[in-house]
């Protein structure tokens, strides 16, 4: 029911910041204090495992709110299990990525007034429109349970004043829509307050809000009966894991609504984390996009080339995305870093950065890296600063802090100083032509930018292109980085050489120049094997050449 | 006994700000490094306090009008009392007291110039600075005479849409008009009370209704109509290029949801934007460019030239022939956003090397034109190295608003300055906040057309989302 991958990307979609302006912010809005603290406790999501310990405990905790303000001299632990069962559906509820996370930390700060008001006896009517109030204001519309609840609870030992409280919550609702606070009364006083903006609810997600009071109504009652505690409890248990079932139901359709979204390679992405990124890749059934996270991971871990044929490749589209996708794509940006082309992946960083709830701290980072790139150190050091207020990003954002105004330790850091070098010398527009063209302007200004020369080669190799594998070799082998050729690219130059050899009108190119330009001993040897064998299998691939180029240049569709 | 101790409370609480009197032991010869430098700026009488904070690390003070006031962190805080006192006079001398090596150094003194009052509101849009994503934007409104900013609308209640374009009626805000875009389209005129949204695409124009000026009448409005499109580049600093495909500029009667243009304002063979009238009414001036076949291939091209059509808001009829104010194009420059006086004799525009959307142009400079004797100069005390751009008279035409980004180069800031009776533009003050080194720095958004309104906008947000979420619009007509 908790995907922890999802969860781990609620992190990606905001910045908790331990700043005073941000906090004075938050708090002077409508529900200012549920979002704030929903956003305190997302922030520890970066780490899944303990996303999952975070969420369990604030739900338990919730419940246990729930239980300490129905709870009284004639029922007690019985009804605990009744008291998960709405937060059970709220689970279910935040399987769905566009309900904030702050409706929990509303929920729990609506029951904490609840249990307050429970406890209070003298001058409660006036506590209640007080604490109503302050709710509203504090958490938004789940003032609104807080004053049915209460109104259910007070009811039960008629003291039918407490009715009231309903009202003045849905007074509030008003207020906040009328002086502008909230877009339509229907946001100021349902679950559609913590919903996503631009977003369609599904009605599943009032399942919890209509719960919590049913509960306590139901609470109250069971208290009244004279049932002895171990079959109360026994029945509240069973009534629990009844509800199990359609609350896994609500949970699997929202994470279906979403399947789209590939929470875990995003987690391993955001976090660079990219030996998790292959294991994940490599253990479970591939999607449209894995091997786009596969060969991005291999990138980054150094050498793609030489271990992409290892995979099931199928063509170039297996590099990128959209390659004229400028939108809300945090992989995009990633891929496009890694490409060199930092033009491009800073119009989708950007793009994504002011797109989510708060700033997404993966895309804040791969803006302060190009603008530091560019040099343009004053707007580094903003965003730098402002990771620098988030407790798990500080230490990154202090490293990189060292760069300000420091052109050489810049030019002295690999991927700094690389992309510093890599802007291309042709001026364009970026994601404006095919994304070879791009990646050749990138290779043309640095030949020594491995990472961008790999995923030219890349392109090349799996659009079977090695006509142009062999002229970016003959154009750019032997400058400044550039000293030796990954197998795949090898093996590309020496069938293209072969195949000159045998078409009349075609510029040879003889082994010298293939030896010349980075294709090793070895290589000629294995290709040599690899023709015998392959005129002795007629036609049929021959054995052990799966992994090499050859194989994917001759029997692999595409 | 409890007398002492309010006593005791009291001093407690004015001991981090008033520092007693601190006299340096040498002088600096520099001035100090400071954040917003408020340096010789010239200010209104009724600005809010403009706190600065001191660049360093060191132990600060600041001795102003014989009063000594401890920096906090480096921030120098007013307070509304002494300002109130010190906007009484005509300038004001400033002294940065900072302690090194146990002793207190004083850095060379500055002065503020202090002249005629301002319009007491500005407006502007909170956006992401350029790029195509947002989550959040809104319309403010800001009172100058002290750190309040209100919102006018935010797209939060409007389904996290563009809204874009706020314009008043020559600094009146119960005439406004702006433009909501996506699920809720439309343009929103607000006038005297009366809110109305506006379906503005018409058969005949080449899509609704974009760059706004009202007529001195405000029973008129120009607007442009553009085909506008964004382009980030692979290397320049300028980063993104937003460039038409084609534009026009149109009239629009607030009476009669119509429409009119004169053929000269539409021509197929150019581009034509940024419409603006003169305070009589009688002249429409506007930026025109020849159209080039190949966008965005040739947009650095596109050079914008200033022109003037006279124009009868009696009957809406144009005259018959274009006047060339300005031939930028033939000295290799383009220009962008005029803006008259209210008095009509100076003419403000934006210099830049080419294309019309000037804030990502870091070569985009502020220029005054005499329309008297058609003399031109750059403004030089408000320009800096970085982008200045658009900008808006003050009701009595002695100041400024502009939009800069000379602090960072991609965050655009308001600056206000002094223009005097001969156009000359004075060293320019940023807006100013409580913490303004804080403020600026943690701000990730950019003041986009920041203009002068006399009074705030008192039309409330709900009003105004339930118009923008529930009407379906008046569809705007072409006048026959």
């Amino acid at each position: 029911m908790i995907d922890r991958f999802a969860l781990a990307f609620r992190e990606q979609q905001q910045l908790f910041l331990f700043d005073k302006t941000y906090l004075v912010q938050s708090l002077f809005t409508v529900g200012g204090l549920a979002t704030l603290s929903g956003r305190f406790f997302v922030q520890f999501f970066w780490n899944p495992t303990l996303a999952v310990l975070i969420t369990l405990a604030l739900l338990g905790l919730g419940a246990w709110l729930l239980w300490v303000s129905l709870r009284d001299k004639r029922a007690q632990w019985p009804i605990l299990p009744l008291c998960l069962i709405p937060f059970a559906f709220l689970a279910a509820s935040l399987s769905e990525n566009a309900m904030h996370f702050s409706v929990l930390t509303a929920w729990l700060i609506a029951l904490t007034a609840l249990f307050a008001y429970t406890r209070i006896r003298s001058g409660r009517l006036v506590w209640g429109f007080l604490l109503t109030i302050v709710v509203y204001l504090t958490v938004g519309p789940a003032a609104l349970l807080f004053a049915v609840c209460a109104a259910i609870v007070d009811g039960w030992k008629k003291r039918w004043a407490s009715a009231l409280l309903v009202p003045v919550a849905l007074l509030c609702g008003l207020a906040a829509c009328l002086l502008g606070w909230t877009p339509t009364l229907t946001s100021a006083l349902t679950p559609a307050f913590y919903f996503d903006l631009d977003a369609q609810m599904n009605a599943a997600h009032w399942i919890p809000w209509v719960l919590l009071p049913l509960t306590v109504l139901v609470g109250c009652a069971v208290k009244d009966l004279k049932i002895k505690r171990l079959p109360l409890f026994g029945c509240c248990a069973i009534l629990l894991i009844i509800a199990f079932v359609p609350a896994f139901k609500v949970a699997k359709n929202a994470e279906d609504r979403q399947a789209g979204l590939t929470y875990e390679y995003e987690y391993y992405v955001a976090n660079e984390n990219w030996d998790g990124l292959i294991k994940c890749c490599l253990s479970k059934d591939w999607i449209p996009h894995t091997v786009q996270y596969l060969n991005l991971a291999l990138s980054w871990k150094g050498g793609m080339v030489d271990n992409m044929f290892k995979y099931d490749q199928r063509g170039p589209d297996g590099l990128i995305k959209n390659s004229d996708d400028r939108g809300v794509e945090t992989t995009q940006a990633h891929i496009m870093f890694a490409m060199g082309n930092v033009a491009a992946a800073q119009d989708v960083a950007f793009n994504t950065l002011y797109s989510t709830e708060g700033f997404c701290p993966a895309m804040l980072k791969i803006n302060a890296q190009v603008e530091l790139m560019r040099g343009t150190y004053a707007i580094a050091d903003k965003y730098l600063s402002i990771l620098e207020k988030a407790p798990h990003y500080r230490r990154w954002a202090k490293e990189q802090k060292r760069f300000l105004y420091n052109d050489k330790a810049l030019e002295a850091d690999p991927i700094l100083g690389t992309g510093r070098r890599s802007w291309p010398k042709l001026e364009g527009f970026s994601m404006f032509g095919s994304p070879l063209e791009e990646l050749m302007r990138v290779v043309d200004a640095n030949p020594g930018n491995a990472q961008a020369r790999d995923y030219a080669f890349a392109y090349l190799l799996l659009a079977k292109d090695i006509k142009s594998v062999t002229g970016v070799v003959s154009r750019y082998f032997g400058q400044e980085g550039f000293d030796s050729l990954p197998v795949p690219v090898q093996e590309a130059v020496l069938f293209y050489s072969e195949y000159t050899r045998n078409v009349d009108g075609a510029d040879a190119l003889g082994p010298e120049w293939c030896a010349a330009h980075g294709v090793t001993e070895g290589t000629f040897r294995r290709f040599q094997k690899f023709q015998d064998e392959s005129l002795k299998s007629g036609g049929k691939a021959p054995k052990g050449y799966n992994s090499s180029y050859w194989y994917y240049l001759l029997y692999k569709q595409i | 006994m409890r007398k002492l101790l309010y006593i005791l409370l009291a001093g407690a609480l004015l001991l981090p700000s008033c520092a007693g009197n601190i006299e340096p032991s040498e002088s600096l010869d520099s001035l100090p490094p400071m954040e917003p430098d408020y340096s010789f700026v010239t200010v209104p009488r009724n600005i809010a306090p403009l706190n600065f904070s001191y660049n360093g690390d060191e132990e600060c003070a600041l001795k102003v009008d014989g009063k000594t006031i401890r920096g906090k962190k480096g921030l120098f805080s007013l307070s509304e009392r002494l300002w109130k006192k010190l906007m009484e006079k005509d300038e004001v001398e400033m002294t940065v007291l900072v302690r090194q090596d146990g002793a207190w150094k004083a850095y060379r003194p500055f002065k503020i110039y202090i002249k005629e009052e301002i319009d007491p509101y500005i407006s502007y849009r909170l956006i992401p600075p350029g790029y195509q994503g947002w989550q959040k934007m809104g319309i403010y409104q800001r009172d100058l005479t002290s750190y309040t900013q209100r919102a006018i609308l935010t797209n939060d209640l409007t389904g996290g849409n563009c809204m874009n374009c706020h314009t008043t009626a020559g600094g009146d805000p119960s005439k406004s008009v702006f433009h909501v875009r996506a699920a809720f389209g439309g343009t929103m005129l607000i006038n005297e009370g009366h809110i109305e949204k506006l379906n503005t695409k018409t058969d005949s124009t080449i899509s609704a209704l974009v760059y706004p000026y009202w007529h001195p009448s405000g029973d008129l409005i120009a607007f442009s109509v553009n085909k506008t499109l964004q382009a980030f580049y692979n290397h320049d600093p300028n980063r993104i290029e937003v460039y038409d495909l084609a534009s026009d500029v149109v009239v629009y009667d607030v009476r009669s949801h119509e429409i009119t243009w004169s053929p000269l304002t539409k021509q197929e063979d150019r581009f034509e934007t940024f419409p603006t009238f003169s305070p009589d009414g009688k002249w429409l001036y506007f930026c025109s460019a020849q159209a080039v076949t190949e966008m965005p291939r040739e947009h650095r091209k596109v050079r914008y030239g200033l022109y003037r059509i006279a124009f009868n808001a009696e009957n809406l009829s144009f005259g018959d022939q274009l006047e060339c104010l300005y031939d930028a194009p033939a000295e290799g420059f383009s220009v962008s956003f005029p803006r008259i006086s209210p008095d009509g004799r100076f003419l403000c525009f934006t210099r830049h090397d080419y294309g019309n959307f000037s804030i990502w142009h870091h070569d985009a400079d502020l220029w005054m034109m005499d329309l008297q004797t058609g003399e031109k100069w750059p403004m030089e005390a408000a320009n800096s190295p970085d982008v200045d751009s658009f900008h808006s008279w003050s009701t009595n035409g002695r100041w400024m608003v502009f939009s800069s980004r000379r602090d960072d180069g991609l965050y655009t800031r308001p600056y206000i300055t002094y223009i005097n009776e001969q156009g000359e533009a004075s060293k320019p003050f940023l807006l100013p906040q409580k913490d303004p080194k804080a403020f600026y720095k943690r701000l990730m958004e950019s003041f986009n057309l920041p203009a002068f309104m006399t009074a705030p906008l008192e039309m409330s947000k709900h009003r105004i989302v339930t118009e923008i979420r529930e009407s379906s619009g008046v569809d705007v007509q072409v006048k026959n």
